[in-house]
């Protein structure tokens, strides 16, 4: 096995690796200097389009054919996207691996599932009249320069909204780039624009000059981590300078003659230079390497390294990681170093093996934890194992160690080494995975239709797999060729018995492919009925849908499939699926009765409830302001329930409806008589309006009113004393008294109103007497409340009560005392 | 967090804290906050306004009153989107914006408690869709106490009732299912009414549905709760009588006469005097500190001594109160025999307590006055009277001549109503001639518009005519069928749940009778015959009865079948049954360790003060051996009950 130290090349005082993944990569015949490439982050697909600035030999018609075509790493072809939508001036990956293109004319398409299906969308303010120029992609969102140097930034895709940013000064642009949100310290997208000498930084709000002398910039470039930023000037010089530009980090003579082809970091602490066949490594303090190639390369810059590709080979370069740069360093005496030897002379079965534990017996732990971070750093399946066998060596000698990591770290290695196979081509660096996440790996496996590794290490990983099965299916029925029948009979009995199934999205597929009967099918299989509710309802199922909806039980759904009835079908069959289905009908109603009063008073008409119709012009008829509208919506409403006099409610509807239209007319009249107009009355009750007349003295005038709308004597008589003493009118309330040997309500409510007013004079004087109802004890408490003891005290002594009058006297004070006292001497039965 | 240590409202309360302020962090810099009026309450509760404000929050808009500025690029708005208006009102308002103000907006939407298809649909058609970045913030359940979770759905009560709009039970199961996420499936699923039925139904479901969904691991449903023992979902319809009582604990009469809000009261200042400095301000958002005539103060449990009083029956609260000032009045005094510095300092460092002590003493004697006052007056006392009359069971038209007199004094008409429909409810409808006759006196002293209220309540089922009440009234007849009742039948349930306790004692309670002064409300009484069978049968029918009647081990409705089925609406009792294997399982690792489980007790359609109180009299004798936790759609009294049918409008206008 080859020494893993034989790729490595020193670059100052660290180590950089180039790790060959992949050879024999592109056809020989294609011509990769005429391409254009984006490479998906975390080793993903790679997509070529032909460079259409780019002379290419004439091949008759066929050429002018164009596509892109979408490679794995290790050069097979994926995909092969057609293309005739005008020119693409951005191309790009998202960190999902979806596809973005963006034509000239500010069209973005998002190709999701690496298999040419795609989303589409404009980007709008104003890049259809001036044009899209040229994108510059992050891992979740792009911004778009047009060539009036206006940027438009699209922060994800999942309902992307465009957005414009702040305006730079309108100059040639000689080089750009972006900062990813993720890193700046707005959190939103920051545009770094070289023009003139200096640099701009365009934010949403702002675009500031950074007021660099030493431009003009060939090229900008963000450090993955997005803290350090490379400037390549005109002259030749490399620059690198913290994103915020506030220090000099490095400068650097290039002392190239023609200006490189593309400028990319390698990690986080080394710039490369591009030329055609030729790449220099830039380390810290200036310290350079070189590289050779035979053809024509491209970089793809990753977040812990670069991918080189050329026709012939796909390499990793990146920095050797420190831990595996201290066990493989020549002479190097770390104690993970020792460990590894250990192996080997256990193999040889020599004593030394014991000999090297002792010796870093104290660092032992750290050693282990060290072998098996290296094992993970390692792409050759040699030296993976032989790391590993160094740490489980290390650990069998520690008394106490966790194997979780060690675990953790095979179960890693298994599935890196699946998928870094040529025939799958995902080279992910440790790194790149922890970063990627296995459910996100499991999904580039399921876009790329490798479902068995993919549900082999979702069972291996115990993560679900039921997104595998159901893309699966959706694949099959889009693209199986037996009859509908035979798929879904193979669809379902393959899905059956596993959870998380969703039909409706395979039901989807296949209606989105034109197999609506196959789809429905496969809908009758969806067990979560709001999910089927959208697919029915743009399948025009529109009853069906209506009643999955309401299954649901969310009203939300049920509330949508109404909006979406009433705006597509005629209104009469819309009131013919509400039949029979009330909840449908409470909600019509209810969010009818506050915004579309029409549709409801022909669902009334329609349904025949005329009560119902009669109750909603009645509260229209309150909404008017005129006197005369109200009246004839009044009647208008009496006529609604015209033919059914004989039911308890119409007949007092009937009534009421032309009461009030009465009391309208007679405020109006009040009000015009007695208030030149103004609304005094309008809008009170009928015992208000009494309470009013009696108040401001027109006692005669409410007598009549009570008579014409029969208000029963006792009400009258409340009304009137509630009003009188309202009025503090007590002569009146004293006349009434006198004149009135008896009264509807009694005297007693007279005496607590009046009392209750203050007046215990007259409620005392004039109305305890007259409650003759009551017994003595009562009477004589009601004096007690007006304050007059000794009527109290005479009350009791008619009724000879002896008992009460020596309470009376406890409660009693002053001169009464002495009244009282005299009292219970008259009952006293004489000696 | 660890399974067994039960549902914690802190928890909720953290979580809705922190998923807000998120979403408010989401957008840098300043911003206008516009909020639905109805979410400002909610929101009081589990964050200060000052923390808005530490958020970039600059000022705070009600969407209602369609007032919002340019005075910020950012604007957020916050609002329910269940219902078609909000999101109309947010489209108007966005729009609007665009067209006056000459900075571009950023808007964002956050609708709670979820993103509907209504809503997108409507933004769409506004034009605006595009425009707007929106959210959820997925606020369900909201703690107004540490027993007890509200969802705080105003307009609960119409909608279900009313409108029969079951959206409100939608949110419930929404609610609900967190619960079951994080603590487990309720092992038993048990309740009362067609409203409960369904949500029973769609919890059900939602298992079934959360199963097969994609985005759920499947690690999710397998297991009933080891630290819940069951849910009981009560249907409000099944028990309206209760809520048209007069409530008669401390926190019930506040209610009664000064509505409580979301744990906050308006009270006039001259009755609790002015606000102490300016601390009890910014407990709500854009609630500017009301000097003047009106005081906002907060109901809940960090005022100790209102946690004392507040369940306690209100004719004892003078008492209590005189107490706690005689104890405080020593304790001040306790400075004068202070001899050494220790005592001394120990008394300094007691003394911000004492202070906000008499402070909360000082309000509270302010609003017992005042409650007194009313108590003690003529209409509060006619009032009472009909309705012990009323679930005393005599003959309902004697008390007619009673409510026809409280007609012609011009009282409150919810009053009236209240009256009426408890007869309603009770004797299962009016007489058709003194229906006809009190609508009429109705119609003639608070105006013709209430033809609509009475309307709206006869549809709610609240008040109805003797004929159209067709079955019932006759608990003989009920026996064998084995249909639901239409109706609930007080007369029979009165003498077998024993609603009416005579003698009640308010001191020292020995009956949830004592929160009505002598009427236990049936729907407690209900939860009762599930988690305190022994004890409701000896009230019921004696010790001997419950010795041999039903056995400690029976369970769901056991026992008490025959007053169900004299009771409104569905009545069930389900198992959710988890994997056997992993509950055996669970069984093996747990063992059967006696801590005490919760019971989660739903009231569909709202849950008054009373009950509250009566549920929590209930949870304190059975302390030890399980928890109540309370969840409600809304706090409701009679007087809100009637709000929902009362219609606003008036001939008056123009």
């Amino acid at each position: 096995m080859s020494n893993p130290t034989a790729d490595w090349e020193r670059v100052g005082d660290r180590f950089y690796r180039k790790i060959k993944l992949y050879d024999a990569v592109f056809d020989q015949d294609l011509e990769l200097e005429n391409y254009v490439i984006a490479g998906a982050p975390c080793a993903g697909a790679i997509a070529l389009y032909r460079d259409e600035d780019k002379l290419h030999t004439y091949r008759g018609s066929q050429a002018s054919k164009t596509g892109i075509d979408i490679y794995s790493c290790a050069g097979k072809l994926i995909r092969r996207i057609n293309w005739d939508k005008g020119s693409i001036r951005g191309l790009g990956w998202s960190e999902d691996e979806k596809l973005l293109v963006v034509t000239e004319d500010g069209i973005v398409r998002c190709y999701y599932d690496l298999q040419g299906d795609f989303t589409q969308f404009s980007l709008g303010n104003g890049a259809e009249q001036h044009g899209v120029k040229a994108c510059r992609f992050w891992s979740t969102g792009f911004v778009a320069i047009l060539s009036n140097n206006r940027l438009i930034a699209v922060s994800h895709y999942n309902e992307p909204r465009p957005k414009l940013l702040a305006i730079p000064p309108e100059a040639t642009v000689h080089s750009w780039t972006v900062i990813p949100p993720a890193y700046t310290l707005s959190r939103s997208v920051e545009v770094l624009l070289a023009i003139g000498q200096t640099i701009y930084v365009v934010d949403s709000s702002e675009a500031e000059d950074r007021v660099l002398p030493n431009g003009p910039f060939k090229y900008v470039s963000v450090s993955p981590n997005g803290l350090y930023v490379t400037l390549y000037t005109e002259d030749g010089k490399v620059w690198v300078i913290t994103s915020d530009f506030q220090n000099k980090i490095g400068e650097y003579e290039s002392k190239a003659k023609t200006i490189p082809k593309d400028v990319q970091w390698c990690g986080n602490d080394s710039v490369l230079l591009v030329w055609e066949d030729e790449v220099h490594m830039i380390g810290p303090d200036g310290a350079l390497l070189k590289y050779y190639y035979d053809g024509w390369v491209h970089l793809l810059a990753d977040i812990d390294g670069v991918r080189i590709m050329t026709n012939d080979v796909c390499e990793f370069l990146q920095r050797v990681p420190s831990t595996t740069e201290d066990i493989f360093k020549l002479g190097s005496t770390s104690p993970a170093s020792v460990l590894l030897d250990a192996v080997d002379q256990l193999d040889k079965k020599s004593p030394k093996a014991d000999e090297n534990i002792q010796l870093i017996r104290p660092n032992l732990p750290d050693a282990v934890a060290a072998c098996v971070y290296s094992a993970g750093q390692e792409y050759s399946t040699h030296w993976q194992k032989q790391l590993l066998k160094a740490a489980s060596f290390g650990k069998s000698v520690l008394d106490l160690y966790s194997s979780d990591d060690f675990v953790d770290m095979c179960e890693k290695l298994r599935v890196l080494n699946a998928v870094r196979d040529y025939r799958l081509g995902l080279p992910l660096s440790f790194e790149q995975y922890e970063r990627l996440t296995a459910e996100k790996l499991i999904q580039r496996l399921i876009n790329r239709r490798e479902y068995l590794l993919a549900i082999r290490l979702s069972d291996y990983l115990r993560l679900p797999t039921n997104k595998i099965y159901v893309h699966w299916a959706s694949q099959k029925v889009r693209n199986s060729t037996a009859d509908e029948g035979a798929i879904c009979e193979t669809v379902v009995k393959k899905l059956a018995n596993k959870r998380g199934i969703s039909f409706e999205y395979i039901a989807r597929a296949a209606y989105d492919e034109g197999r609506s009967h196959l789809a429905t099918q496969l809908l009758n299989h969806e067990s979560r009925a709001g999910k089927q509710v959208p697919l029915l309802l743009s399948m025009s199922e529109d009853e069906l849908a209506l009643d999955k909806a309401i299954a649901s039980g969310d009203t939300d759904l049920v509330f949508f499939v109404l909006l979406h009835l009433k705006k597509t079908l005629p209104l009469a069959s819309f009131f013919r699926l509400l039949t029979n289905r009330p909840l449908a009908t409470a909600l019509v109603e209810s969010s009818a009765r506050d915004q579309d009063q029409s549709l409801l008073k022909d669902l009334y008409y329609q349904d025949d409830r005329r009560l119902d119709g009669a109750n909603l012009l009645f509260s229209e008829a309150l909404a008017q302001t005129a006197p005369q509208t109200k009246v004839d919506k009044l009647k208008l409403a009496a006529k609604l329930i015209a033919d059914n006099t004989k039911d308890p409610t119409t007949s007092l509807y009937h009534k009421s409806f032309s009461e009030a239209q009465a009391l309208i007319r007679l405020q109006t009249t009040l009000d015009n008589d007695l208030h030149g107009g103004e609304k005094v009355y309008t809008g009170l009750s009928l015992n208000a309006t009494l309470h009013r007349l009696i108040l401001t003295t027109h006692a005669k005038r409410a007598t009549k009113v009570a008579s014409e709308f029969r208000v029963p004597d006792k009400t009258l008589a409340w009304i009137r004393l509630r009003a009188l003493v309202a009025k503090r009118d007590w002569a009146e309330l004293e006349e009434i008294a006198i004149k009135n040997k008896r009264s509807s309500i009694g005297w007693e409510p007279y005496f607590n109103e009046i009392l209750g007013a203050g007046n215990t004079k007259l409620a005392g004087g004039v109305f305890v007497a007259k409650c003759t109802g009551l017994t003595a004890r009562e009477r004589s408490d009601m004096w007690i409340k007006c304050g007059m003891i000794t009527k109290a005290g005479e009350e009791l002594l008619k009724a000879r009560d002896a008992e009460a009058l020596e309470d009376l006297r406890s409660r009693a004070s002053g001169g009464g005392v002495g009244e009282i006292d005299k009292m219970i001497a008259q009952l006293r039965p004489k000696r | 967090m660890a399974p067994h240590s039960g549902i914690n409202t802190d928890d909720i309360r953290e979580k809705a804290r922190k998923d807000l302020l998120d979403l408010l962090e989401g957008v840098r810099g300043k911003k206008n906050l516009v909020i639905e009026k109805s979410l400002a309450g909610p929101i009081g509760i589990f964050v200060k306004f000052s923390t808005l404000q530490d958020h970039g929050v600059d000022k705070v808009f009600f969407l209602e009153n369609d007032n919002v500025d340019a005075s910020q690029k950012n604007v957020i708005f916050l609002a329910r989107g269940e219902k078609a208006n909000q999101p109309i009102a947010v489209a108007e308002q966005i729009k609007r914006l665009q067209k006056q103000s000459n900075i571009d907006h950023e808007f964002s939407v956050v609708w709670v408690p979820r993103r509907t298809l209504v809503c997108n649909k409507i933004l769409e058609e506004a034009g605006v869709l595009g425009d707007v970045g929106v959210e959820e913030l997925p606020l369900h359940f909201i703690p107004l106490e540490q027993d007890v979770l509200s969802l705080c759905l105003d307009d609960c009560f119409s909608d279900l009732y009313l409108r029969k709009d079951p959206t409100s039970i939608f949110l419930a199961a929404q609610a609900l299912m967190p619960i079951q996420q994080a603590h487990g499936l309720f092992p038993r699923i048990i309740g009362k009414g067609d409203n409960a039925h369904r949500l029973m139904e769609l919890l059900f479901r939602m298992r079934s549905e959360a199963a097969a969904d994609e985005s759920t691991t499947s690690k999710f449903g397998l297991m009933p709760s080891a630290s819940v023992e069951s849910l009981v979902i009560i249907d409000r319809e099944i028990d309206f009588a209760t809520v048209l009582l007069t409530q008669l604990t401390y926190e019930g009469l506040i209610d009664e006469m000064f509505g409580i809000q979301h744990n906050q009261a308006e009270i006039d200042s001259s009755v609790v005097g002015p606000a102490p400095g300016a601390q009890q301000s910014g407990r709500t958002p854009a609630a500017p500190a009301q000097q003047g005539l009106k005081r906002k103060i907060q109901l809940d449990s960090f005022d100790k001594l209102f946690e004392q009083l507040r369940d306690t029956n209100g004719a004892i609260v003078d008492g209590l109160l005189n107490k706690v000032a005689r104890r405080l009045q020593s304790d001040m005094e306790s400075r004068h025999t202070a001899k050494t510095t220790s005592e001394l300092r120990d008394f300094v460092n007691k003394l911000p307590g004492y202070q906000t002590e008499q402070q909360s003493l000082k309000t509270h004697i302010g609003l017992t006055e005042e409650i007194m006052k009313n108590t003690q007056g003529d209409i509060f006392r006619r009032t009472l009277e009909v309705q012990q009359n009323l679930y005393d069971g005599s003959d309902p038209s004697y008390q007619h001549d009673t409510i026809e007199e409280l007609i012609s004094r011009d009282v409150p008409l919810t009053a009236i109503l209240r009256l009426l429909c408890l007869e309603s409810c009770i004797s299962g409808g009016l007489r058709p001639k003194d229906l006809d006759n009190f609508k009429r006196q109705i119609l003639h002293a608070y105006g013709y518009q209430h033809l609509l209220t009475l309307d709206a309540l006869e549809k709610m089922g609240l008040l109805s005519s003797r004929a159209s009440a067709n079955v019932l009234l006759n608990p003989i007849g009920m026996g064998g069928g084995a249909a639901e009742a239409t109706k609930t039948n007080y007369n029979y349930l009165r003498r077998v749940l024993k609603l009416v306790v005579d003698e009640v004692n308010e001191q020292n309670p020995n009956d949830i009778a004592y929160v009505y002064s002598g009427y236990a409300p049936l729907s407690v009484r209900l939860v009762q015959s599930i988690i305190q069978k022994q004890h409701l049968l000896t009230i019921t029918k004696g010790a001997s009865a419950a010795s041999n009647g039903v056995s400690s081990a029976a369970h769901g409705w056991q026992g008490f079948e025959e007053a169900l089925r004299n009771t409104k609406g569905e009545t069930f009792n389900r198992v959710q049954k988890g994997d056997d294997q992993a509950v055996k399982a669970r069984h093996m690792l747990a063992g059967t360790g006696g801590k005490a489980k919760t019971v989660v007790v739903m009231f569909l359609g709202g849950i008054t003060f009373t009950e509250i109180a009566a549920l929590r009299f209930v949870a304190k004798s059975e302390e030890g051996r399980r928890k109540i936790l309370i969840c409600t759609t809304d706090v409701i009294s009679g007087d809100r009950m009637m709000e929902a049918a009362i219609e606003t409008g008036d001939f008056g206008r123009g």
